[in-house]
């Protein structure tokens, strides 16, 4: 004899029939545009969805039923990520292999756009830049937010006010960011300087860039550090001072070594968001500086990196599908990147 | 009893948000713009009897007699917004039919969020383009050829495969915009200034007289790439394609098109051009200015010319003296502004062509140029327009449309971007570090490569 009854058998059956036929009804309408209910393909969709879910839960097994009512709580979240995340990421890849302009699609063409991209020498700069930028930023950021978070967390007056303050930057947008330090490098700086501003050779532009990434992430890594100071046990620091040990032999034996986790976050949260660099990129110079040689080019696109380079190729210069290989690529120099960095530092922790 | 509570309580919370989420994306075809909810409730008022046109979507099912279903218009240019709400809701007591206007500006251009727009399935009938991107919308633009309005105008956007497309709203110009005040004042006359050699003796004239005319410098022109590339890749840029031609005539725009080639003759003389642009230029605009004071310079009497347009002073109450239009004479004998419009007009193909069509035919009439010219301060592009437009610089503009002197934007047809490339070029040649030589190379090699990409 079974232990469900013949009704609910037959409810949950229904319902999970009646639920897949609304929804692919609503699909159905929603792709070909039109049909009967076309108004209320939405409503068809949710009311499928929500009916399938409930023969889902009410499906006559015993075995299993902890299994699906696991899956339906975890549904909202896997079907905002698959929504948000894995779909485009997909369908982005797939577009990466055509002639997509962002509205039509004449033809796939294989490989081409990945083939063209490395023969690109604004590309090949961008991806040069971007890796010079990573290199000095994680190293600079760290070292400023390091030394910022041993002043904070010193016994000097005021300790709260320098907290915030060292903070505040983290807090303003990007953009709004570098139209505020653009200001400051073409009107004061100049006052001072006598020349053109910074922004105007790449270099230079190259270096500005990089103070306001730092003065932009310095108090946020600090932040990450102060609590991993804080963690550090004081019977430990009070031990070595009675061993006799210098504040030198103390930050460099007990201290580094004892926040070796927080090292590994806040190297792998520079690393990553560096290499993402856009806003304070695209505000404060759009990318523009010149490089007279480069590969036996004139580049005009001195300080765009990375993510700028994609932006601009497919929303300025209308190349969609271009703009996604390259997005692939950055993708996969994201990934590399940070499973090696990652890999390395978890290493490293054990040994210490 | 509590844990079924709390469950049961978790499972809701859990179906709610899926609900939230389903509920959404059945909305997202219908518009948010409030605007667009009066134009609902303004059909609803309307269509008496006829079918309930609750939903954007369900509208254009309802057929009403006599006039036609709502039209969505996609303007570009936010400082005008007010006044094409104005214009729709004139268009509606004259004609009954419905005009929605929706504006896109600030951060985001017009073309990025048609794309958008293209993928949600949620187009507007009537939308704004540049000339070149009419091959991005090929076979999706309604041919507008033979309508009434067609006749009044020269101005029309006409492409190869698709026609009659581009309806102009308005006409812009852009030369050397000069304070005439300060032209009198130091001697000078702007009706000479067609060759290098006279510019060269007014700018000599002009910058010895620095102090008595209260100027700083001679131009006004900021060649910083980041921010106004647009002004120096495109506009001044467009001077090398079109300066002294005809309005019809593409010589140098079919070069660069071609490849991207360029004239060197030309443009080496267009390099000593902007060269003497350079040198009697204010150096504290230069490279690091701003179009705000470049515009302000000009306005408080600062320079004496600006490389911008008609758009850089809208209003008489901007300024206390005349202004007008001189050309870019790199070459003797150049005597034409770029004058056209900047941006069309252009039907869905897929949308409510009828109701389009209905309403550029009204557009082009009296009491729509009315609102456009003298509340917008537009420039008519239509020949029977009886209002003279407020725009300072209008006289000018006019003098030389009438005569034949101007000259295409064909500079609106180079590739996508290209203004990106170019302008650094300029923003080089403005700090020095390129001479006129190496200007003229250089701009070669990177249009070249551009276009090779």
């Amino acid at each position: 004899m079974s232990t469900f009854s013949i009704g609910r058998k037959v409810f949950s059956f229904a319902s999970l029939i009646i639920g897949i036929v609304l929804t692919i009804w609503g699909l159905g309408v929603a792709i070909a545009k039109g049909g009967p209910l076309y108004a209320n393909r939405g409503a068809l969709m949710v009311i499928g969805v929500l009916l399938f879910i409930l023969g889902l839960y009410l499906f006559p097994t015993l075995t299993h039923h902890r299994a699906i009512v696991n899956i339906i709580f975890l549904f909202p979240l896997l079907f905002a990520f698959a929504v948000t995340v894995i779909i485009p990421l997909v369908l982005g890849i797939g577009y990466s292999f055509t002639d997509w302009n962002g509205i039509k699609m004449k033809g796939f063409v294989g490989l081409a756009n990945y083939a063209r991209m490395f023969r690109q020498p604004s590309f090949l700069w961008s991806i040069l830049i971007t890796f010079l930028f990573v290199l000095f930023n994680m190293i600079l950021v760290n070292l400023v937010a390091f030394l910022l978070a041993l002043l904070c967390t010193s016994k000097i007056k005021g300790l709260g006010f320098f907290r915030a303050s060292y903070f505040l930057p983290n807090l303003i947008g990007g953009i709004v960011l570098g139209y505020i330090w653009q200001f400051i490098f073409s009107n004061v700086v100049t006052k001072f300087t006598g020349t053109y501003s910074m922004l105007s050779d790449t270099k230079t532009a190259f270096i500005a860039i990089i103070i306001v990434y730092i003065w932009q992430y310095a108090g946020y890594i600090m932040l990450i550090y102060i609590t991993g100071l804080n963690t550090i046990p004081g019977d430990v620091l009070e031990a070595s001072s009675i061993d006799g040990a210098n504040p030198m032999q103390t930050l460099f034996n007990i201290k580094i070594p004892m926040i070796a986790p927080t090292i590994t976050i806040c190297t792998f949260l520079t690393l990553t968001s560096a290499f993402k660099q856009f806003d304070v990129n695209l505000a404060l110079t759009n990318g523009t500086g010149s490089v007279p040689s480069f590969l036996g080019n004139y580049l005009t696109n001195g300080t765009e990196m990375l993510a700028l380079n994609i932006y601009s190729t497919a929303v300025i210069n209308n190349e969609y599908a271009f703009g996604e290989a390259k997005a692939v690529l950055f993708f996969i120099i994201l990934a590399t990147v940070s499973i090696i960095q990652v890999r390395i530092s978890n290493k490293k922790e054990v040994e210490l | 009893m509590k844990k079924k509570l709390m469950s049961v309580l978790l499972a809701g919370t859990m179906v709610l948000s899926l609900a939230a989420c389903g509920e959404t994306s059945a909305d997202t075809a219908t518009t948010s713009d409030n605007t667009a909810a009066d134009a609902q409730t303004e059909t609803q008022a309307e269509t008496t009897a006829e079918a309930p046109a609750a939903t954007e979507e369900a509208a254009p099912a309802a057929e009403a007699t006599g006039s036609f279903d709502p039209v969505r218009l996609l303007n570009g240019k936010p400082e005008i917004d007010a006044q094409m709400q104005a214009l729709a809701a004139k268009y509606q007591e004259e004609t009954g039919n419905v005009l929605t206007v929706e504006t896109i500006g600030g951060d985001t251009n017009a073309s990025d969020e048609l794309k958008k727009m293209y993928q949600a399935d949620n187009m507007p009938d009537i939308f704004v383009i540049e000339a070149n991107q009419a091959d991005t919308w090929d076979g999706m633009l309604a041919d507008l050829a033979g309508e009434d309005w067609t006749n009044k105008t020269g101005f029309e956007l006409v492409n190869d495969s698709m026609g009659t497309i581009g309806f102009p709203y308005t006409v812009e110009a852009t030369a050397l915009g000069y304070n005439a005040d300060l032209l009198k004042a130091a001697g000078v006359d702007p009706a000479t200034l067609t060759s290098p050699a006279a510019w060269q003796a007014a700018c000599e004239t002009l910058d010895s007289k620095k102090d008595e005319l209260g100027i700083t410098a001679v131009f006004g022109w900021c060649a910083e790439p980041a921010n106004l590339g647009w002004s120096s890749g495109t506009h001044v840029f467009g001077q090398y394609l079109d300066a002294g031609l005809k309005a019809d005539d593409t010589t140098y725009i079919d070069l660069l098109n071609d490849g991207g080639k360029i004239d060197e003759a030309r443009m080496k003389s267009f390099a000593e051009f902007i060269g003497m642009m350079n040198k009697y230029s204010d150096p504290a605009l230069l490279v690091d200015g701003t179009y705000d004071l470049q515009v302000a310079g000009f306005k408080e009497g600062k320079y004496v010319f600006i490389t911008q347009g008609n758009w850089c002073v809208t209003s008489p109450d901007d300024v206390t003296f005349e202004c007008g239009f001189a050309p870019y004479a790199f070459e003797d004998g150049i005597n034409t502004i770029i004058a056209g419009p900047p941006s069309y007009w252009v039907a869905y193909a897929d949308g409510n062509v009828d109701g389009a069509k209905a309403f550029f035919n009204w557009c082009a009439g009296d009491s729509a140029q009315n609102i456009l010219v003298n509340e917008a301060g537009l420039v008519s592009p239509f020949d029977d327009c009886q209002y003279e437009a407020i725009n300072p610089f209008y006289k000018s503009m006019k003098s030389y449309i009438d005569a034949g002197n101007y000259s295409g934007w064909h500079t609106m047809l180079k590739k996508d971007g290209l203004q990106n490339v170019t302008c650094q070029v300029f923003a080089d040649y403005a700090k020095g570090s390129l001479d006129a030589d190496s200007f003229t190379s250089t701009m070669a090699q990177v249009i070249a490569s551009y276009y090779a990409q």
